[in-house]
């Protein structure tokens, strides 16, 4: 327990003593982490608006006129990618019809008889499983039409898939980036306590106890770096909602809650264990290399 | 702890001989003069015990550690119970007196209470109570000599292993060190001491262990500096 206290003493040294590489590192993580948390917040807002929108495609085969939906329903019984089905009769359909139309609805009923074929409904899990589905369900001759959005789900799911590959793509670069800048700043420190590391273990201290400062050093400045990143996206994001909001109303992003707790949660914690390792690992290898007798 | 040194041999790359086929046993408590010329092998034969070296041939075992088979982690707790005295101080200089001893205790996880009791105590001893705030730069070669001593039995070691300690300073001051050292080997730890100090050497008389080039030439219960040829 001593040692932790000497550990945090050393560490607030360590940070003055670099204060303007510290400040530097410090605004380069969070510049990094900043565009990091941005991609994600946008990749995820992606996801949330399409997958708003896939939970309201409906696939509709139509019927010929006087078949029974059973060879329908039979065929997407067992399909993975079927969310929900429901089979409409031509009663259902009419009164669906008749609400729709409102004061208008004698006209309909005036006909006598009902007109309307046996439909289904069909809700699917992913933007991508409605094509072969469809393929699947044309083939069959008591199927009349099948109509579904076609352009839409398939920009859809572009964008999506896009989406993931850019962010997925950035995040890697953003972990490398800020992953090297702190091993870099974390060295520096070393390499400016090179004689004392020296000294101390060849009396004896600990490879831990040595690590310590240097490890908090590099939680300090991943954990702060993703605070800052934290904070400014924060703003951005709130006059980000707002804008949205008013302008494209229709578009369902994430607002607020503990999705966005969570992810700042996860933003911070990716921060501190980035630091963590990267000093964690300069400093091993520093103490490994002085360790070894000649 | 006692030291043993079995068939000794170090070169350093490509082939510099600076030990060879060197037999030495050191009893618990014993003090003992290391003597030779310079390049003789003193220094290399105290970083052996301390570790920074491995023997190229031969087996060191200190107390009941085998030096060649001694791991990363049990290597920090065996320097701790070896007090060394650098030939070159190796005191940090922007440090203090007092934070350069402190820093040792500090290392090895002694509560703050502890640490500042025993620091100031070794200070006193070494004769640097006043001088505990100044840092190593601002001391005499003496004074820094000192500093070393006090950091390097702060721990209470078993073995104390000083590398020409007297090196460039006055008799007296000499003496002083001399006393210190007797003092620390009073107190039950092994000492052993690199020096080509002729005057302590024969005002202090102890067993004496001669190196030249490498090879053990002679090892004496009260041994002269010069050998004088009655054992
Ligand atoms: N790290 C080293 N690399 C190469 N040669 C060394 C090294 N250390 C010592 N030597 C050589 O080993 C010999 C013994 O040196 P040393 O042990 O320092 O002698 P002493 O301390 O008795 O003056 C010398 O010839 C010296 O040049
Ligand atoms: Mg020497």
């Amino acid at each position: 327990m001593a040692s932790f206290k000497y550990a945090l003493r050393d560490t607030a040294r360590l940070i003055f003593r670099h204060w303007g590489l510290s400040v530097l590192t410090l605004i380069t993580a969070a510049s990094v982490l900043y565009i990091l948390g941005f991609t994600a917040l946008f990749s995820l807002n992606v996801r949330h608006v399409v997958s708003r929108i896939e939970g309201g495609l409906v696939v509709q085969v139509y019927m010929k006129k006087d078949e029974k939906p059973g060879v329908v329903l039979e065929a997407v019984k067992e399909n993975p990618t079927v969310r929900s089905v429901r089979a409409i009769s031509p009663e259902e359909a009419l009164d669906r019809l008749r609400a729709k139309l409102g004061n208008q609805a004698r006209a309909v009923t005036l006909i006598g008889e009902n007109p309307l074929p046996w439909s289904v409904e069909i809700q699917v899990h992913r933007v991508e499983h409605i094509t072969p589905l469809v393929r699947d369900l044309v083939v069959f001759p008591a199927v009349e039409e099948v109509i579904y959005s076609g352009r839409l789900v398939e920009r859809l799911s572009a964008i999506s898939r896009a989406s993931s590959t850019v962010s997925g793509g950035i995040l890697i670069m953003a972990v490398v980036i800020s992953a090297m800048v702190i091993f870099n700043t974390i060295r520096i420190a070393i390499y400016s306590r090179k004689e004392e590391i020296e000294v101390m273990l060849l009396i004896g201290a600990t490879r831990t106890y040595i690590s310590l400062p240097f490890v908090f050093q590099g939680m300090f400045l991943g954990a702060g770096g993703a605070l800052l990143a934290a904070a400014g996206l924060w703003g951005t994001y709130s006059s980000a909602v707002n804008a949205v909001r008013s302008a494209l109303a229709f578009l369902d992003i994430i607002e607020g809650g503990h999705i966005l707790y969570r992810f700042f949660l996860l933003l911070f914690a990716t921060g501190a264990t980035m630091g963590w390792m990267c000093s964690w690992l300069a400093v091993n290898r520093f103490t490994s290399r002085a360790m070894r007798p000649r | 702890m006692d030291i043993r040194l079995a068939g000794v041999t170090k070169v350093f790359e490509p082939d510099i001989v600076a030990l060879e086929d060197v037999y030495l046993s050191i009893d618990q408590g014993e003090f003992v003069y290391l003597v030779g010329t310079t390049g003789s092998g003193k220094t290399t034969l105290l970083r052996l015990i301390s570790r920074e070296y491995l023997p190229t041939r031969g087996q060191i075992t200190v107390g009941d550690v085998n030096l060649r088979k001694i791991g990363r982690n049990r290597l920090s707790f065996y320097r701790r119970d070896v007090g060394v005295v650098f030939q070159d101080y190796k005191l940090l200089p922007n440090l203090t007196v007092f934070e350069n001893v402190a820093f040792v205790l500090e290392a090895m996880g002694i509560p703050s209470r502890i640490v500042q009791n025993r620091a100031n105590e070794v200070i006193d001893q070494v004769g640097l109570w006043r001088r505990r705030f100044l840092k190593p730069p601002q001391l005499s070669g003496g004074e820094q000599q000192r500093v070393a001593i006090a950091r390097a039995m702060a721990n209470s070691p078993s073995v104390f292993l000083a590398d020409e300690p007297t090196g460039n300073l006055d008799v007296r001051t000499s003496e002083e060190i001399m006393r210190l050292l007797l003092s620390i080997n009073a107190a039950g730890t092994t000492v052993l001491v690199a020096t080509h100090d002729q005057y302590l050497v024969d005002a202090y008389r102890q067993r004496l262990v001669e190196l030249h080039n490498g090879r053990l030439k002679r090892d004496e219960k009260r041994g002269r500096y010069f050998f004088d040829g009655e054992l």
